[in-house]
């Protein structure tokens, strides 16, 4: 069985869409257990897969049994059995905190929303694991179009921001297709590793060159890459707090990822670094990405909009990390991918604990927090922790390769920039602990509750503990970074950069 | 702003002309697309796959991985357009008035209210309602079975001519929106419900993909079709035949149940109600 685990980790979430679409209509009850299952098998295989390629190396799979050239494969090495392992964990815990607030806000499209869901993560699964770029672009598709469809669902604005996000996320697709597109004109072939197999020859080819310079833009497009990140902050704020946390730790990581997976893999190290030598101009961008999202991020009085322009810091860390093009750069920016998912699960489950008990996040909603909701401040506690890089949450590593990485590659600028957002981070985050701990607890709940303080509202049960599973589960990874490191993300560096 | 933005699109537009200097020339015989994989599918599809019509037999099996992934693009968007717009509590639309067509008797239904006339004796008396044409109503109904057919032919042939599961689908569909439009949303709502519609799509992408799961069942890899000769006549080969037939029908009962769904959607407001 576990050589058919590429396919299964697809399909079985994929079959249990169907499943699940049928249910909405037959059988209401059954969605949640379904999606489940499904998710939940998909995270055993993911899991199972890790273990194959930490103990023997890349597995492909052909689909219909064509070999590759002509047919589609699967492949599976170092670099993304981490990531699928990431994509499945983060979709199973937030499955389960997303009960309560469907039950809460919409009951009746329980069915609809848990398809879009497992479809999401099954998209997003695809594109990590394909070897072919084509088959990369229709998961794209797949994780794009339900994505749009979970980010409207939200209340408010939510239906325009998702509208725009379209717009600019088709934008991005299309750039990406025709990027796939120029290069299947002049090398006749889609499969990523057949393309890096024929383009040497043709390095020096325009097509090559403006084929590239546009899948990169699209791929900065797709992930908000600074300034290009224009539709990021509404659809991630205005979405339901369950989808805000399934989109927003995924999506621009799994992007980040298709960046590196590009370069390293169908356009070669060689090509991007040593024929074109466009990683100091990217890495500057990553700085700006870095500076400009710190400081917007500053400018924000709602917990939940704040925290999306983190995540546009972040997507800097991630490119600057990869483009600095020394091992431990890419170290880093690979390290970063899994732990930034985390830390944005776990600030996102936090931050949806409080819209679903207080009704929203912005500051007004948080004095006296940390007397009502003492767990989801606890654990909001670790997560902004680990954004700051306090060891040993897991934040704290991969900043710290990221920092040797900018050294090694003698680039200040990223260090400063890095150093510069771990400091505006700390300012950040004590803002709202200050509020949640020391600010009167106001007059809005008054004298009601007499002179032992407000009782404690906690989030129900179900959205607590899978929180705190991702709260001490980034300390788990900040613990085992050196295993993670040495097994794993040591194989997937490139040879030019050790 | 306006001016940047015409730059940039200006700029973009000319990187990639300015890229196709460097093309192979259009119709080159001897351009990497026509010399690196093509070639296998043209010479080899009826050795290897049973199927004369190239085109099928990629997108079926040597691709067939990417179609499947195609028709569930389309069963997404039929489940956003649900999602987004179906209100499921009936909105209340003030009382509605319906007329007896041959006696002229006129109903009023109060807010709320179920509808349950016949709507074939009954027609609505409203500002938006139109009555519809005596000539395009009795022209399409005996339009409509022939596109039926004609669309189930396009499913059926694919394998010697252009045509397949997206476009005998998408002329299926087209049929059941021509009923719509040419009578109105509740006569084809009749026809074919809400429910239906629904089940369509996931049903027809569940045959393509169960298909792809059965083979790995069978203990060959996902989607190769080879597999199936264990439970179809005629080996190996005639299986791969039979596997993209398969597959095509669930192509096309998702495209034609997706579309159908879309417009109920669309054309209702998500109300299910009155419509075009």
């Amino acid at each position: 069985m576990s050589e058919h685990y590429p396919a299964l980790l697809v399909i079985l979430p994929l079959l249990a869409s169907f499943f699940i679409s049928a249910a909405g209509w037959l059988r209401p009850v059954c969605c949640f257990p379904l999606a489940l299952a499904a998710l939940g098998s998909s995270l055993l295989v993911s899991l199972g897969l890790l273990g194959d390629v930490i103990s023997g190396g890349p597995v492909s799979y052909w689909m219909g049994g064509w070999p590759p050239p002509w047919g589609i494969y699967y492949r599976v090495d170092y670099l993304n059995a981490l990531v699928l392992a990431v994509v499945c964990a983060v979709g199973f815990v937030n499955l389960i905190a997303a009960r309560p607030s469907v039950e809460k806000d919409f009951p009746e499209k329980a069915g609809p929303f848990y398809t879009l869901y497992v479809l999401f993560v099954t998209g997003l699964l695809g594109m990590v694991a394909t070897g072919d770029a084509f088959n990369l672009y229709v998961l794209l598709e797949i994780a794009a179009i339900t994505g749009y469809a979970l980010i409207a669902l939200g209340k408010g604005r939510a239906a325009l921001s998702s509208l725009h996000y379209v717009f600019l996320g088709t934008i991005g697709a299309c750039f990406y297709l025709l990027g796939v597109g120029y290069l299947y004109i002049i090398t006749g072939s889609l499969n990523m590793e057949d393309i890096a197999r024929l383009l040497p020859p043709l390095y020096e080819s325009k097509v090559v060159t403006v084929a590239f310079a546009i899948l990169m833009v699209g791929v900065w497009l797709k992930m908000g890459f600074f300034p290009l990140h224009a539709w990021l902050p509404n659809a991630y704020t205005y979405a339901p707090s369950p989808v805000s946390s399934l989109v927003a730790p995924l999506m621009t990581k799994v992007m980040v990822y298709v960046m590196i997976r590009m370069v390293l893999t169908v356009f070669t190290v060689d090509f991007a670094f040593l024929v074109l030598r466009l990683n100091e101009v990217v890495v500057w961008l990553a700085v700006i990405a870095i500076v400009m999202g710190s400081l917007l991020a500053l400018a924000e009085k709602d917990v939940k909009r704040m925290l999306t322009f983190i995540v546009v810091a972040e997507v800097g860390y991630m490119v600057g990390g990869f483009w600095l093009g020394n091992q431990a750069g890419f170290t880093g920016a690979v390290l970063h991918i899994l732990n930034d998912a985390l830390m944005t699960l776990c600030l996102f489950l936090a931050v949806g604990n409080i819209v679903h008990v207080n009704g929203d996040s912005r500051w007004e909603s948080l004095p006296g927090l940390f007397r009502t909701m003492p767990w989801t401040m606890g654990a909001l506690v670790v997560g902004a922790l680990s954004i700051i890089g306090v060891p040993p949450t897991c934040g704290f590593f991969s900043k710290w390769y990221l920092l040797l990485g900018a050294i090694q590659g003698g680039h200040y600028g990223f260090l400063v920039a890095l150093l510069f957002s771990s400091l505006v981070s700390v300012v950040l985050f004590f803002r709202i602990f200050e509020i949640g701990f020391f600010e009167p607890f106001g007059a809005s709940h008054g004298s009601a509750h007499g002179e032992g303080g407000p009782a404690i509202q906690e989030a129900p049960l179900g959205m607590l503990v899978p929180l705190w599973m991702t709260a001490l589960g980034l300390i788990l990874v900040g613990l085992y970074t050196g295993e993670i490191v040495g097994r794993v993300i040591r194989h997937a560096v490139p040879g030019m950069m050790l | 702003m306006k001016t940047l933005g015409l730059i940039i699109v200006g700029l973009v537009g000319a990187g990639l002309v300015y890229a196709t200097i460097d093309f192979p020339p259009f119709g080159d015989p001897k351009s990497p697309a026509s010399l690196h994989v093509s070639p296998r599918y043209l010479e080899k599809t009826v050795e290897e796959t049973a199927v004369p019509n190239a085109v099928t037999s990629v997108l079926g099996d040597y691709r067939g991985f990417d179609t499947m992934f195609e028709t569930t693009v389309i069963f997404c968007a039929g489940v956003a357009c649900f999602l987004l717009l179906r209100i499921p509590r009936r909105r209340s639309s003030g009382p509605r008035q319906y007329r007896h067509r041959l006696t002229g008797l006129t109903f009023r239904i109060k807010e709320g209210g179920e509808i349950f006339l016949p709507l074939r004796e009954f027609e609505p008396v409203d500002s938006i309602w139109t009555p519809h044409d005596f000539i395009i109503e009795k022209v399409c109904r005996y339009l409509i079975p022939f596109i039926q057919l004609f669309g189930l032919y396009v499913i059926a042939h694919g394998h010697h001519s252009p045509g397949g599961g997206f476009q005998g689908g998408v002329i299926l569909g087209a049929s059941i929106i021509l009923l719509s439009v040419s009578h109105n949303l509740r006569t084809a709502l009749n026809r074919m419900g809400e429910k239906i519609s629904a089940l369509f799509s996931p049903v027809g992408v569940f045959i393509f993909a169960g298909t792809g799961a059965l083979c790995l069942v069978l203990g060959y890899r996902f989607l190769d079709y080879q597999a199936l000769a264990a439970l179809l006549p005629g080996g190996p080969i005639m299986a791969r035949s039979h596997g993209i037939l398969l597959v095509e029908v669930g192509v096309g009962m998702a495209v034609m149940g997706t579309m159908v769904w879309i417009f109920k959607n669309l054309a209702s407001r998500g109300r299910y109600d009155e419509g075009l």
